[in-house]
């Protein structure tokens, strides 16, 4: 199943396209990373999925083929916006009351057992929280709703390095406990590393890259070797990006799988997510995605070069 | 390397398996369980994938006399909640471990080390060190100094050990 | 660390939608405040109503046990009264006309408002209520209430006026500032000023410049109707006689000549073979070249084809005029609702 499926997904403000000729489809059971700069559409396709919105051409589905926003949509998805709003006036306890009147499955024992394992008094304003202390709230209050899906925006922006640890802690402690699957964005990869999963990169509006992302591993190399024969292999290999010093270069390359497939002399290294991200960053017309069929069995990711 | 395992059912899992979750019923349980004699912890500088850390630091328990056949590996939730990694890596790494021999997991329980890893025996590690000593003294005969000679070494393991792992039919190419 | 308890929930593809009371704390508990601010503000107004309205309903006792009724001296005694009580009452009036815009501006603007401001509908809107349900839920109720608290005001304020109408005051529950605050048109206009504070929160979106908004079009609402739109709700009467029925609306009243307006340019050149001046349309300045024995140039310029016409609504129209006025702002109010609600569901994030 598809927690997120986008079909030419397109969203236009004014005269500005955020997002166009998105096409995804998110598996669920994985904890998926929607990578990108600031600008590229992360916070647009998100508020899309979760039906804060409406696609201006296009549209998007979640759970294979409810409408976002639907309400069968608004029951199974907890959405965590940037900067974790909360009404600062309500105390904790009344957040926690108001979210269960909101909702048809909250597990008040689970918020509460939460909040006072993290120190949050139930009694403090939502205001007067420190901002890991908003952040973990509202995801306690995401996570207390049960949600077959968590949509995370940018949930870190404003937290420190401990703060960010013990929040994605929690998150990944709740897919361990089952039955969750998320779908969170930010533009430092390298946070994300460590718990994604499968891989979303947007770039100007359009998704450049999508997989998961042992895949994505297993299908790209560096080879390093030396400049000047870099030409002639050019053609023969995939190269997604290529860095060169003086004597010495280094290609980004797609094998399909392959390995031991580096010309002789030339050394071959495995990537890393951050290395492959930035590469393709880099590349703006180079792109790897699934191929044209709905990902509803697991299939190995068809790597495709689309040159625009 | 050989190992010494009693005779056991395979128990293959794929995905993720909720049998390694906290509690099947109910909510956490009032008391905590007895704790893994181990605790696992994250280099993400070292470049070394993180279900493959995991691996080597359970193998390399085992080695230190840490972990005891018939010991507890932590719970992949708490692993997760410590580490704040995902869930699937920590299945990946016990999975590796089942494959190896070293653990097996039982349903609703957790994992659990079932052997123990083999010293190899006296005289071979005798004739590999003087093999070892040989191909240093090479080495250092056609000028590569010591980094170089441990940057060579690193390579070479790293490419044996891709190799292995693809002629093991890869099982991680797809989850 | 907690763990959730792991029953998966029910793949329902009919979901119900969740029972309407589960709002009713929510709204209690986040508008408590603008509630209590509402009955604050009525209940100051109220408490000065009441010590003067007292004093009034005492002086008046006095005015209204004198006999014989009608005579002179009792006429007097009313005179006496009204000269002292009504501009007090005209000033206290006048002051409580914000009301409504104070209810419009700090209940209903903010109501939507905060939450684009503080990007609380992030929050809200992705809960499993619904966004149409809630906005419904949290309107319906306040708009009743704040009309409920209006319509208990009128109660007061009628109470108070009843001295000022009693003694036979010329600005009868027809004058602008009066009617306002009698009948049904109170209540009217509270639910009128809240409906535009509301959709002024939801196209505005931040809080000040929609309580900014509310105020002006509440105003220009207001000024419209009063000064324009109510003389118009059936047509005016208009009678030559100099005796105008008691707390009659007057709306105009002024010199006619051949059915048309005459204007003081005219009046002064009709008088002024007499030589006698018309400063304005009530006072005539006789001059030097007047005849000895001119007498009344009233009586002059109604002999010359002059007629003095007054425009007023009766007094027996004020129910009328409360149900058309009551009438056509609870329709507004209506639509202006509808169209909020309509603008929550349409509305894009920025």
């Amino acid at each position: 199943m598809n927690v997120i499926e986008a079909i030419g997904l397109g969203k236009r403000y004014g005269s500005t396209w955020a997002l166009r000729g998105c096409a995804l489809a998110i598996p669920a059971g994985h904890v998926a990373a929607l990578v990108g700069p600031n600008g590229a559409g992360k916070t647009t396709l998100l508020n899309l999925a979760v039906g804060l919105t409406a696609p201006t051409e296009g549209m998007v589905t979640v759970f294979d083929g409810w409408p976002a926003g639907s309400p069968a949509a608004l029951d199974g998805i907890a959405f965590v916006a940037q900067d974790a709003p909360l009404y600062r006036n309500l105390s904790v306890a009344d957040m926690l009351h108001l979210t269960r009147n909101l909702n048809r499955r909250f597990d008040q024992g689970y918020a509460e057992a939460r909040l006072g394992q993290l120190g949050i008094p139930m009694g403090r304003r939502a205001g007067n929280l420190s901002g890991g202390q908003q952040a973990q709230l509202a995801l306690t209050l995401a996570l207390a709703r049960r949600p077959r899906l968590l949509v995370l925006d940018e949930p870190m922006a404003m937290l420190d390095p401990l703060a960010r640890h013990d929040f994605m802690a929690a998150v990944m402690a709740a897919v361990a406990d089952g039955g969750v699957s998320v779908v969170l964005s930010s533009h430092v990869l390298a946070e994300l590393e460590r718990v994604a999963d499968y891989l979303v990169l947007i770039t100007s509006g359009s998704v450049q890259v999508a997989g998961e992302v042992d895949d994505l591993l297993a299908c790209h190399r560096v080879l390093t070797g030396p400049a000047a024969e870099a030409g002639s292999y050019a053609q023969r290999l995939d190269v997604v990006n290529a860095r060169r010093g003086g004597a010495q270069v280094h290609l980004l390359v797609r094998t399909n799988g392959r390995s031991g497939s580096a010309p002789p002399g030339w050394e071959e290294h495995p990537v890393s997510l951050e290395e492959l991200a930035l590469a393709y960053l880099r590349e703006p017309g180079a792109a790897a995605l699934p191929g044209p069929s709905r990902a509803r069995a697991v299939e190995p990711a068809e790597v495709t070069n689309w040159q625009r | 390397m050989t190992i010494d395992k009693e005779i056991s059912p395979a128990d293959s899992r794929v995905g993720v398996a909720p049998s390694d979750a906290a509690d099947a019923d109910g909510p956490a349980s009032a008391v905590p369980g007895p704790a893994s004699p181990i605790e696992f912890r994250l280099d993400s500088g070292s470049g070394v994938p993180t279900y493959l850390q995991l691996v080597q630091q359970v193998e390399h328990a085992l080695r230190l006399g840490y972990l005891k056949p018939g010991d507890q590996l932590p719970k992949v939730r708490d692993v997760v909640a410590s580490l704040a990694i995902n869930p699937n890596t920590v299945l990946k790494a016990y999975r590796e471990l089942e494959t190896k021999g070293l653990a097996a997991g039982r349903p609703g329980q957790g994992t659990f080390i079932q052997a123990t890893l083999n010293h190899v025996a006296l005289p071979e590690l005798t004739e590999l060190r003087r093999s070892l000593l040989g191909w240093l003294a090479t080495a250092d005969a056609t000028g590569l100094d010591e980094d170089g000679m441990v940057a060579l070494f690193t390579s070479a393991l790293r490419g044996f050990r891709e190799r292995r792992g693809a002629a093991s039919g890869d099982s991680e190419s797809v989850a | 660390m907690a763990a959730l308890t792991t029953a998966r929930p029910g793949q329902d593809a009919g979901l119900r939608p969740l029972p309407w009371r589960r709002m009713t704390w929510v709204t209690w508990r986040q508008h408590r405040l603008a509630l209590a601010g509402v009955i604050a503000l009525l209940s100051v107004a109220a408490a000065y109503l009441l010590i003067t309205g007292l004093q009034m309903h005492q002086a008046y006792g006095a005015v209204s046990a004198c006999r014989p009724a009608g005579s002179g001296i009792c006429q007097q005694a009313a005179s006496n009264f009204l000269g002292t009580y009504a501009p007090g009452v005209g000033v206290t009036l006048g002051v409580l006309q914000v009301i409504p815009a104070l209810i419009g501006a700090f209940v209903g603007a903010p109501l939507l408002a905060r939450e684009f401001e503080t990007g609380t509908f992030r929050f809200t809107w992705t809960q499993g209520f619904g966004r149409v349900r809630w906005a419904v839920a949290k309107l319906a109720p306040l708009a009743v209430a704040v009309a409920v608290a209006g319509g208990a005001f009128t109660l007061l304020v009628s109470w108070y006026l009843q001295p000022v109408f009693g003694a036979g005051d010329d600005d009868g529950p027809l004058y602008p500032t009066r009617f306002d605050f009698l009948g049904v048109a109170l209540a009217a206009w509270i639910l009128a000023a809240f409906a535009i504070g509301v959709l002024a929160g939801v196209l505005v979106r931040r809080v000040i410049p929609a309580m900014f908004a509310t105020l002006a079009a509440w105003a220009g609402l207001a000024f419209v109707t009063g000064i324009f739109l109510r003389q118009h709700y059936e047509a005016p009467l208009v009678t030559s006689s100099p005796n105008i029925p008691a707390s009659a609306w007057v709306i105009s009243q002024g010199w006619f000549r051949g059915g048309n307006a005459a204007s003081l340019e005219m009046i002064d050149h009709t008088l002024r073979p007499v030589d006698v001046q018309a400063v304005t349309p009530d006072l005539f300045q006789p001059g030097p070249a007047t005849p000895a024995n001119f007498g009344d140039p009233v009586r002059y310029l109604i002999q010359h084809g002059y007629t003095q016409l007054t425009i007023y609504q009766p007094a027996s129209r004020f129910w009328p005029f409360q149900w058309i006025e009551g009438g056509w702002l609870l329709a507004l109010s209506l639509l202006l609702i509808a169209a909020t609600v309509w603008l929550v569901r349409r509305r894009a994030t920025q």
